[in-house]
């Protein structure tokens, strides 16, 4: 028997349009599991815990899942306890899930409450699963600018997926269409305190302007009005090539890229 | 006499062979899906189809068409003769005078199909094929030898030797199992001859009998939604006339000599598509082809059967993304097969039912669904292009008599240019028109030529409901893929009626006939050589080669034609998600394409389609200019509100 | 600089001069006197007496109007603020704290660190003015070895460092287990976290969650009783008062700049080691070609102007450079289409992008429009990639990327074989 693992997806939300689609790392986090099982490390199972007629699931299931579990839950539920109980009912031994869900409160809490609770430990911002052997997975974690760190860490944990993880596969229409999605019914807790919080619009946030502390209007004036400094570059057309190049890899060296 | 006996039988052995033979083709199509066809009218309409549908085309190679008259003529008569002459034995003179009549027009068509395969063009298949010419020849001659008797030519009894005459007998009788081997035989078991039975239903049973008599039926089909399968996986999903339409093919190979994809090096070669298609409905190996191959891909590897999954093994899944479907095999085929209706099924399996579009194309199809657009532009930015156009807008005006369908150059800054032209001239000749604005949706074009019917079908629906709402009898786009969708694909959605009584034009036509009622007044076009591209869904697919031209003409513009122009012009790369799809070639469409312009010297090329202007500009410089014809029209446009001022200057 | 700087002295012949009005260089000296206060008040301008008559007999009217670098006053003026030495903000004995732990990217403050402190004291001082009493100091606390010279500067009153060897790299166990020590001692009125792919985050949460605190996240609007975050990203905000953890968004405090601060060390006990179960094993010398387009901090890009393309590659797998293209090269099929910068390709955000043979369409330069240095090689001095450089090369890019493959290898020491091989998943710790 193969160690379950188990993808939390949430209805995801486009940023142009507003309108409904895969969550980006929740997507992320279908496909790294369907690749664990494609590589016979872990059994998949899916879940998704709120509205059971939404049609992103079947943007997920399209992915190629035959079955989605969905834990009845209305907007202003809080799903902590009913997903508490199915994973510890599916026996899942990895929780995969997006850092912050794209609806919602977005506060990112959920795994990490998922993983307190569980007692399981968590690894935030996941990259690739390299390995897992004997119950200890080799995992790399996505830092800034493409690096990577590794981190061992045995099953069973939860880990929330980086944008750096492999994108997720095309949703195939037919296959999203005949899955089983199965409904849960759970017993529902509304979220008593985020009832008193408000929601509105996004407001634009202001732009930081360069604030110019300056002694004199006069002085204010010139930097509100001056030009950037360094509009044209440097142009080398006259030098040598071994001077050209220098200028090159000097400017590399400044800007600390070589190292 | 041998005589007596031997040929009768030979004849009927043959006659009884061929009929198995037919049995168990026909049975191979029995596997296809039903669709409903009207048998009786199409096999009495089948004759007129043939001589009058079919040579039409054929006869744009007047060499063929002669050729194929004397020779398949001559073998048809023939062998209705033979069949009375010989195996029914019938004394009359008239009648043998009659087939060696028939057999002396076979034996000149034949001499010349022999002349051509003497140094075939590349595009024609060899193998079999070579030794048709030969069988044709013996047939005719083995015929007329024996019918000379029954003519009164020779007499009934030779003055030979017995040992003399049964020899003569038994070569002439070995002659007839040669040459009625192939005619017979080799007609429903597979060889040659395949095509003239299979043609012949193929064309009483076609899928688009709109397209005999001087019709177009270019639209697609649409897909069934929500069944175990979508799109075609294995050759049986295919209907039924489909698979009899692949059998209907001769390799004459004119297809691949037009397909741009094939001259650009990518895996596609519209003949060799179609013979592997038969070998899926036969079961077995392409090791027989003996046309040229896939570019880069070597021949004798793919195997299939009826009951195989056509992308393991048969075809590769590039092959399929390489088409353009800019139809040009289509408008070539002699036998009036559909190529880009099977590319598309097999493509909707793919992507509806593998989620495997190449490259870009799970992106673009996921923005379509998500956004609208393939670019996932914010649905809300559609209308920015028209800040300055002082455009009305349907959801204010509720009916006008023209509406512009803007189509999604609308997010791209060069096609902006082209619609801003567009509607400086619809102001000069005040022309009452409205936009969608933001209520607009993608026509759903790339996501159906991607095969995501669903996406297609849906954004169709809520297209026709935008539309439904709003009158006006005139709808306009700059896009003839926009132009395509509206006018042949949305009527298999349009419950509501909302385009019955709509006439949809593209905004070369509609310009030409403002040009005609004196509407609008343009100044002579002052500039170098001019060239016109014809877009595939402006030309092709919708038959308006005129227009465009006439506008040209009207600004004093005599067009350089391209070797390739009109119905037989040459894509520019940018149909049926080929840029999404992008699979790697030797060379580029494009480039191709901009090659034909600058052979005519021409320093500007204008063009129809903003996913042209795209393609072609996006040739490395130096090269000839780009411009859309709205775009050159209303460089030249006479504001007519100064009058005097133009008499003066005049 | 002397002490006398700031004294004004008198200059007996300007003011002779200036009464003269005959005197040849009474124009060019009272010309700053063109406006004058009038009588009544009001400030009055003589327009005849703006300007000068130029050496080729020509009035001149230098707008500057004394602004100008070179007039006399602006020396003293500008060689007295690099003087200015900050006030100190002194916090004695204080009775309350705001805790910011910052990212400190680098070992340094990053910019988000600095403008957070600077919103802690913006809360601290919020604070003060309800509550005289309260003497509140802003904590930072610092895990493992740090670079950062200027605490004073950027706002810390206090400072936590925590130098052991177990907090570096990726230690959120040994990390939470300090800051939970921390809030039993200190009991912080809050904490700030910057809400940043750094760690940041991933610490507040924890700490949120062992505190069973509902934390703010991607805060942006914070007051001590009313805190803004945006949701559902980025659409929405969330208007709630303001709780005691709270994850800070990008540019949303003033950073302290008119103050210094006292950096007094905060000694710190941390007892009984938790057991960790996350084992760091270090960073991976990452392959730049593996980095994604769109992550890479320094591209070498080719375009139409390159010929020889292993000497490209060379030169990019010397200098550690990811690999971008421009259209062309890539619909000629000499790089993959993954490569492809610009509008219709990959828009990156490289801090160095260098255009090798790129002249630079009009997408070529919408997908470079975030990157932070350009460098072109280009044989064409009028392109459009030359002219957004920040240095240009006009010269045979063959020539130029020969020398550049050369000096990689003498400052790194390494060939091309050993790059090779090196950049092998290797651990870098």
């Amino acid at each position: 028997m193969l160690p379950k693992v188990l993808a939390l997806v949430s209805i995801g939300r486009h940023p142009q349009s507003g309108r409904e689609r895969r969550a980006e790392q929740d997507g992320r986090a279908v496909e790294m599991g369907l690749c664990l099982q494609e590589r016979q490390l872990m059994h998949l199972s899916v879940a998704h815990a709120g509205n059971a007629d939404s049609s992103v699931l079947r943007q997920y299931a399209g992915m190629g899942l035959s079955k989605l579990s969905v834990l009845a839950q209305q907007a202003n539920e809080d799903v902590l306890s009913p997903l508490i109980d199915y994973v510890e009912a599916q026996q899942a031994s990895m929780v995969l899930m997006g850092v912050r869900s794209e609806m919602g409160q977005s506060s990112g809490m959920l795994p990490y409450l998922l993983a307190e609770r569980l007692g399981w430990p968590l690894l935030p911002r996941v990259a690739e699963i390299q390995s897992i052997e004997e119950g200890v997975a080799q995992v790399l974690l996505a830092l800034p600018r493409g690096q990577r760190r590794l981190v061992s860490v045995a099953l069973p944990f939860v880990a929330t997926l980086d944008n750096a993880a492999k994108a997720p596969r095309q949703t195939a229409f037919g296959p999203g269409q005949r899955a089983d999605i199965e409904v849960i019914n759970t017993t529902s807790i509304a979220d008593e305190v985020a009832a008193q919080w408000q929601f509105t619009p996004a407001k634009p946030r202001p732009k930081r302007m360069k604030v110019v502390k300056a002694k004199t209007a006069a002085d204010r004036f010139k930097a509100a009005t001056a030009k950037p400094v360094g509009g044209g570059g440097k142009v080398l057309k006259n030098e040598t090539v071994e001077e050209k190049a220098q200028a090159i890899f000097d400017f590399l060296l400044e800007e600390k890229v070589i190292r | 006499m041998i005589f007596d006996w031997l040929i009768p039988s030979l004849i009927a052995t043959l006659l009884v062979l061929a009929a198995i033979g037919a049995l168990r083709r026909v049975n191979f199509w029995r596997a296809g899906q039903a669709e409903k066809v009207d048998m009786w009218a199409g096999l009495l309409a089948m004759p007129k189809r043939y001589l009058h549908d079919l040579h039409h085309v054929v006869e744009r190679d007047k060499y063929m068409s002669r050729t194929h008259v004397a020779t398949g003529g001559g073998f048809v008569l023939a062998m209705v003769l033979v069949i009375l002459v010989h195996l029914f034995d019938i004394q009359s003179r008239i009648l043998a005078w009659m087939l060696l009549a028939a057999l002396g027009m076979m034996f000149c068509g034949a001499l010349f199909v022999f002349k051509r395969r003497l140094n075939p063009p590349s595009r024609l298949s060899k193998g079999p094929w070579m030794r048709l010419p030969k069988s044709l020849l013996t047939f005719a001659i083995t015929f007329f030898v024996l019918t000379l008797p029954a003519a009164g030519i020779l007499p009934e009894s030779l003055s030979l030797s017995n040992i003399g005459l049964t020899l003569v007998s038994l070569v002439l009788a070995l002659l007839v199992l040669l040459s009625l081997g192939e005619m017979l035989f080799g007609m429903t078991w597979g060889g040659p001859m395949k095509h003239a039975f299979a043609g012949a239903l193929h064309l009483a049973f076609h899928r688009r009998p709109e397209r005999f008599g001087g019709g177009r039926s270019t639209g697609l089909k649409p897909a069934n939604l929500g069944g175990e399968s979508h799109g075609v996986a294995k050759p049986e999903d295919f209907k039924w006339n489909q698979l009899l339409g692949f059998d209907a093919c001769v390799q004459c190979g004119r297809c691949e000599a037009m397909c741009p994809a094939f001259a650009a090096g990518q895996p596609l070669n519209p003949k060799k598509l179609i013979q592997d298609m038969v070998v899926g409905l036969a079961g077995g190996t392409d090791e027989k082809y003996a046309g040229s191959p896939y570019p880069n891909v070597p021949v004798g590897k793919a195997s299939g059967s009826p009951q195989e999954i056509i992308t393991e093994g048969l075809v590769s899944a590039d092959t399929l993304w390489s088409c353009t479907t800019c139809r040009a095999c289509v408008e070539e085929c002699p036998m009036m097969i559909e190529h880009v209706d099977a590319i598309v099924d097999m493509r909707r399996f793919l992507t509806l039912e593998k989620g495997d579009t190449p490259n870009k194309g799970a992106e673009v199809l996921e923005n379509i669904i998500a956004t609208d657009n393939p670019n996932g532009y914010a649905p809300g930015s559609r209308t920015h292009w028209a800040a300055d156009q002082n455009l009305a807008v349907m959801k204010d005006v509720k009916k006008a008599e023209v509406l512009f369908w803007v189509s999604d150059g609308a997010f791209d800054m060069r096609s902006q240019r082209i619609l801003r032209a567009f509607v400086k001239l619809l102001k000069a000749a005040n022309v009452n028109v409205a936009i969608l604005g933001d209520e607009e949706r993608d026509s759903g074009d790339v996501a159906r030529r991607l095969g995501d019917d669903a996406t297609f079908q849906s954004l169709a629906k809520r297209n026709l409901a935008t539309l439904a709402q709003y009158k006006f009898s005139t709808l306009v786009t700059t896009d003839p893929h926009a132009f395509h969708c509206l006018k042949n694909e949305y009527a298999d959605f349009d419950q509501a009626g909302a385009l019955k009584d709509v006439e949809v034009l593209h905004h070369t036509t509609f310009l030409n006939r403002l040009i005609e009622q004196g509407m609008l007044q343009v100044d002579r076009f002052k500039g170098g050589k001019v060239t016109y591209h014809d877009p595939c869904y402006l030309g092709r697919y919708n038959g308006e080669y005129d227009s465009p031209r006439a506008l040209l003409s009207s600004l004093g513009i005599e067009v350089a034609e391209m070797e390739r122009s009109g119905y037989r012009s040459r894509c520019c790369g940018g149909g049926g998600g080929a840029p999404i799809t992008d699979i790697p070639g030797e060379r580029r469409i494009a480039d191709m394409r901009m090659e034909d312009v600058a052979a005519t010297g021409a320093e500007l090329v204008a063009v129809g389609c903003q996913q042209c202007t795209a393609m072609l500009e996006g040739v490395v410089e130096p090269r000839p200019q780009v411009r859309d014809i709205a775009e050159i029209m209303a460089e030249h446009l006479v504001e007519q509100l100064v009058e005097h001022t133009v008499e003066g200057a005049a | 600089m002397t002490e006398h700087e700031d004294i004004l002295r008198r200059d007996p012949r300007a003011e002779w001069i200036a009464r003269n009005r005959l005197h040849p260089l009474h124009q060019a000296m009272t010309q700053v006197s063109a406006v004058v206060r009038g009588p009544s008040g009001l400030i009055r301008k003589n327009p005849h007496q703006v300007g000068f008559i130029g050496p080729n007999g020509i009035k001149r009217i230098d707008r500057l109007a004394g602004n100008g670098q070179t007039a006399t006053g602006a020396k003293r003026r500008s060689s007295a603020a690099q003087e200015v030495t900050l006030p100190l903000h002194q916090v004695v004995e204080p009775n309350a704290y705001i805790i910011v732990v910052p990212d400190m990217a680098g070992g340094r403050l990053t910019a988000q660190d600095k403008d957070i402190l600077g919103l802690a004291h913006e809360l601290a001082k919020q604070r003060k003015a309800l509550n005289a009493d309260e003497n509140l100091a802003v904590v930072a606390v610092c895990f493992g070895e740090s670079k950062e010279a200027q605490f004073d500067e950027a706002g810390v009153d206090r400072l936590i460092h925590l130098l052991s060897a177990e907090y570096e790299g990726f230690a959120p166990e040994k990390r939470l287990q300090a800051l939970l020590q921390i809030e039993s001692i200190y009991q912080p009125k809050h904490w700030l976290f910057p809400d940043s792919v750094h760690g940041g985050t991933d610490l507040a949460l924890r700490l949120a969650v062992k505190l069973d605190e509902r934390p703010a996240a991607q805060a942006w609007q914070v007051s001590i009783d009313t805190t803004t975050c945006r949701a559902a990203s980025g659409s929405q905000d969330i208007q709630r008062e303001t709780p005691r953890i709270l994850m800070i968004l990008e540019e949303c405090g003033q950073a302290i700049d008119e103050t210094r601060h006292e950096v007094l060390p905060l000694a710190l006990e941390v007892e009984s080691s938790v057991e960790v179960r996350l084992e760091d094993k270090g960073l991976i010398a990452v392959d730049p070609n593996a980095v994604p387009l769109a992550e890479a901090e320094f591209i070498l890009s080719a375009g139409n102007g390159i010929h020889n393309w292993q000497q490209f590659h060379d030169c990019a797998a010397l200098l550690g450079a990811t690999e971008g293209a421009s259209r062309v090269a890539v619909d000629d099929g000499y790089m993959p289409r993954m490569r492809q910068v610009g509008a219709s390709g990959t828009w990156v955000t490289a801090r160095v992008y260098v255009a090798v043979g790129i002249s630079g369409a009009i997408q070529h330069m919408q997908g470079i429009g975030q990157c932070d240095k350009i460098v072109a090689i280009n044989t064409d001095a009028g392109c459009d990639m030359v002219k957004r450089a920040d240095l240009a090369v006009i010269a045979d890019s063959e020539e130029v990327l020969a020398v550049l493959c050369r000096l990689a290898q003498q400052h790194t020491g390494k060939t091309l074989e050993q790059t090779e091989t090196t950049s092998e998943v290797s651990h870098v710790a």
